[in-house]
């Protein structure tokens, strides 16, 4: 079997040294025999955003799975902020923050009541201002009380993306934050990726669309069949 | 609170916080839509009054079946509980939305185990005093050793229930697995709590209680520690 290059993202202006935001080599995951990806190498500096494109099955969402601690590699090696993704998931899961594609809300708990449910399990010692304050960052304070069933698909991403704010997480991981968002509210899913990029933490995103943080990615990875087929710099 | 990058603080303390948030908002769910009380109290009742029918008007025989009938009904109806125990996760994308945070897994089964508990203990409190009236006992001068027995077996139940409900949650079958996998592991709890609340309601005279008691407590420290334990593998992926 012929070797596959090895591809590395770095971000132009390194935070802080340390260790990468990211380290990946030839990490693979296994479903039964079906491999969902193979041997990705990759490295993304501190403070860096990448993006990863790509179609419907190319792996997005299982990369963000494994680098969230949710899924455990079936190959290969990684870290993430020093973490090793096979024997450390735990941390792995204290250092990240994943806004998933499927928005794990509960219907019948009030918007602010998931997000003290989430504050309550992730032990972030966050409280009622913490919540409100969240809520109003991403506009949702007039629906606060208001039961997650009544809310629309953008109004959910809304309070998925400040159960992500409401974590200091070092590295922030975003699958299709874009959709079911309208154009305002994809612009506040870029201003929130740079603001995270100001705060010196890092960012990997899975998109089909652009919207100004892909395109102004750090690095911009392309996906297809399970594996990494193009790294390239972004055009930040 | 933690430093950007640094995460969350490690905390001894995690496992029953992030229990107690499971339970919270299970309870909360519950108490909002009412689904699982309402039909676990209705088909309790519904079955309760299908076993007077069958056995009869005859006070004494419903008095030696009564902690038979009674188990019976209670795990009949606990099944309603259990099958719903990890429903509200299903609709929000799976039990991957409580592995993303960070802590110890079996915190969720300690949290759903909770939930099914208060739960059935509920439901139990309703259905003892229907019971006493349907069968003609009085259950007062019992009550506390009762409340021991039903605590013991419904902890018991639930301990190997919750664990079950969590193997079979990926099953298409779930709904027929559930009981045919759980069944067979619950016989020695079946066994000690119809046998104690038996004696308990009848009279010990060969003083066999005691026996049936510790065998309910052995089952479900050894089963408690056991589910707790391994419930972390059933999450992997």
């Amino acid at each position: 079997m012929c070797s596959r290059p090895t591809y590395r993202a770095t971000v132009r202006r390194p935070v802080s040294g340390g260790e990468p935001a990211v380290r990946l080599e030839g990490l693979g995951k296994r479903f039964g025999y079906a491999w969902a990806l193979r041997d990705v190498s990759l490295e993304l500096g501190r403070g860096g955003v990448l993006t990863l494109r790509g179609p419907n099955g190319a792996g997005k969402t299982t990369l963000l799975k494994i680098l969230a601690g949710i899924y455990r590699p079936s190959a290969g090696r990684g870290t993430v902020l020093g973490a090793d993704l096979a024997d450390d998931a735990d941390r792995v899961r204290r250092l990240t923050v994943l806004l998933a594609a499927t928005d794990f809300l509960y219907d019948e708990l009030t918007g602010v009541e998931n997000l003290r449910f989430a504050s309550l399990m992730a032990g972030d010692g966050r409280g009622p201002r913490d919540w409100d304050a969240a809520l109003e960052r991403v506009g949702l304070t007039p629906a606060a009380h208001d039961p997650v069933r009544t809310y629309s698909t953008g109004m959910r991403k809304r309070l998925s993306l400040a159960r992500v704010l409401l974590r200091p997480a070092g590295l922030v991981l975003l699958d299709e934050p874009y959709g079911g968002l309208d154009r305002q509210g994809a612009g506040f899913v870029d201003r929130v990726v740079e603001e995270i990029r100001e705060e010196g933490r890092s960012v990997v995103l899975a998109t089909h669309r652009g919207g100004e943080a892909a395109r102004r990615a750090d690095a911009v990875a392309r996906l297809e069949a399970g594996r990494l087929e193009r790294l390239e710099e972004g055009r930040r | 609170m933690s430093a950007p990058g640094q995460g969350s603080d490690g905390d001894e303390g995690g496992v029953f916080r992030r229990a107690w948030a499971i339970l919270w908002k299970d309870l909360l769910i519950e108490g909002r839509n009412k689904q699982s009380f309402t039909a676990m109290v209705s088909f309790a009742a519904l079955v309760l009054f299908l076993f007077t029918f069958a056995v009869g008007p005859d006070p004494e025989l419903l008095g030696r079946l009564a902690g038979g009938l009674l188990w019976v009904g209670i795990v009949f109806t606990g099944m309603l509980s259990l099958s719903r125990t990890y429903q509200s996760e299903e609709k929000g994308g799976g039990l991957e939305g409580l592995k993303m945070y960070p802590g110890e897994l079996r915190s969720i089964y300690l949290g759903k185990l909770a939930a099914n508990l208060v739960l059935l203990t509920l439901v139990e409190a309703l259905l003892f005093p229907a019971a006493a009236v349907l069968f003609q006992i009085d259950m007062w001068p019992h009550a506390p050793q009762l409340a021991a027995v039903a605590f013991l077996g419904t902890f018991g139940f639930s301990v190997v229930g919750t664990f079950y409900a969590a193997l079979t949650v990926h099953l298409r079958a779930r709904e027929l697995m559930l009981p045919l996998l759980l069944f067979p592991a619950l016989v020695p709890v079946l066994l000690g709590a119809v046998n104690a609340t038996t004696l308990t309601l009848t009279g010990d005279p060969m003083g066999n209680f005691d026996m049936w008691f510790r065998l309910l407590v052995a089952f479900d420290v050894i089963f408690f520690v056991v589910c707790t334990w391994i419930f972390p593998i059933l999450l992997e992926d």
